[in-house]
């Protein structure tokens, strides 16, 4: 269990995104991961680092308000 | 339980020849060769540009149906739109990656390997000498047991993951591509054309090859970390809308294409990866389709020869990472040096490395008297070239 949460957490479109899997080596904590050829983001190993937002090809990874930060 | 002696995930060219080459080492071997999506080839995550010399190693590309256009001539454009050609005969092959793709995955099958099409692999576990393997497809969930597991299954490679390998890459290091097919377009049909320039494609490079008179390719790869905020998307759309404003884009594609160095660890017990899962691609080029047939051919065969001493332990399928890094790999630590020194130099440089390049007649501009005249004219090369013998 991690004792601080990020204020944000990466979220994923998946009406944009185009399943290329790029974001997948990029994400430190290994938080994005494909699941039924569906991207998925896990919202308790993201650290907020947004490292997946700017490179993603067509726009579809960007930062939410982690709900479980408090 | 169905056993498997080698389970190839991914049928790419690394995945169809580790198949292939799998069977041919070991012909009583089960060797079965799953795919997620449910055509081998599709969607084209590619450019689909390849080597001459390296494609000859696997297959002959002379009037093969799986090749789009025949490439003699490379030109290049500056940034500042000076156009550079480089004389060169026999340069390499634009293919059609989906009937390529295709013609690998049906060489893997006539040396006796299975080919399951729309199989996902959602996950795997150590159990003894075996990796379990849990499969999503056509015959439903199933879990399977395999010897070896060789992951050939992109930048997004879940089974080296599972293996517990290290396939996380700096953003820095990663190019984020756009491409359109687009039609009705003017240029050489036997050229392919590399535009260079932080306005284009900071970090990257804009790409038009030919698949055909009036029908290409176009698209580029630009590193987030120097871009302005745009998408890879934004910026070829706006290449060409400024280039090309009359074509007309009949596809679409996007992708992470990794110009790093080789994974430092690429086998783990029962396991190993090949291809752009292991970072395989060349660096300064990005290309990477020959280079994932070669390291498939030497998975294939280790993995063959390992379960035929009964010993598939990290430590002998280890024999594989180190045929790859005398083959290729310690050629692409160079070529990382290399690209990282490039990165110091801006467009006016290139502008003028295009001049000087230029001012040699065509028929004389081999590479090697390019590289000559370039260095005595731009000391800012010198150390670039040093970096190659570092």
């Amino acid at each position: 269990m991690r004792s601080v949460r990020p204020a944000e957490i990466a979220v994923v479109d998946l009406a944009l995104c185009d399943r290329c899997g790029l974001c997948l080596p990029l994400c430190p904590p290994e938080a994005i991961h494909l699941a039924l050829a569906d991207l998925v983001v896990d919202d308790d190993s993201c650290t907020g680092c947004r490292k997946c937002v700017a490179p993603c090809p067509v726009g579809a990874l960007s930062m939410v308000p982690n709900r479980a930060a408090a | 339980m169905p056993d498997i002696d080698v389970l190839v995930v991914g049928a790419g060219p690394a995945g169809s020849v580790a198949a292939a080459e799998a069977r041919r080492a070991g012909p009583d071997l089960r060797v079965v060769l799953v795919e997620r999506d449910r055509a081998v080839g599709a969607p084209v995550r590619c450019a689909e540009g390849v080597g001459d010399a390296g494609l000859r190693e696997f297959a002959d590309p002379t009037g093969a149906p799986w090749v789009a256009r025949k490439i003699t001539k490379v030109i290049f454009w500056a940034p500042d739109g000076t156009e550079v050609k480089v004389a060169e005969r026999d340069v390499g092959w634009i293919l059609d990656r989906t009937r390529f793709d295709a013609f690998l995955a049906a060489g893997a099958v006539a040396e006796g390997a299975e080919a399951w099409v729309g199989t996902e692999v959602t996950g795997m576990r150590r159990d003894g000498e075996w990796w379990m393997v849990d499969t999503r497809g056509a015959r439903g969930p199933e879990t399977l047991r395999a010897r070896v597991v060789i992951g050939a299954d992109g930048v997004e490679t879940m089974v080296g993951r599972w293996a517990g390998l290290d396939t996380r890459v700096p953003a820095r290091d990663m190019e984020s591509c756009a491409q359109y097919v687009v039609q009705g377009i003017d240029f050489d049909p036997d050229a392919i054309y590399l535009q260079f320039g932080d306005q284009v494609a900071p970090g990257g490079y804009a790409w038009v090859f030919p698949k055909g008179v009036g029908v290409a390719n176009v698209g580029l790869g630009i590193v987030a970390l120097k871009a302005d905020g745009r998408s890879a998307r934004r910026y070829l759309d706006d290449w060409i809308a400024a280039r090309y404003p009359h074509g007309a884009k009949t596809g679409y594609t996007v992708g992470g294409v990794i110009v790093h160095t080789t994974v430092r660890e690429t086998c783990a017990d029962g396991a190993l990866i090949a291809g752009d899962a292991a970072h395989m691609v060349n660096p300064l080029s990005g290309g990477g389709i020959v280079n994932a047939m070669k390291a498939g051919r030497l998975a294939g065969r280790t993995a063959a020869e390992a379960i035929r001493e009964k010993n598939t332990s990290a430590a002998r399928l280890s024999a594989y990472h180190t045929a790859w890094m005398k083959l290729l790999g310690d050629d692409h630590l160079k070529y990382y040096r290399i690209k990282q020194a490039l990165e110091d130099l801006d467009d006016s440089f290139f502008n003028g490395l295009a001049r000087t390049v230029n001012a040699i007649p065509t028929p004389k501009r081999t590479l090697g008297r390019i590289f000559a005249h370039a260095l005595v004219r731009h000391p800012q090369l010198i150390p670039v070239a040093a970096r190659f013998f570092l």
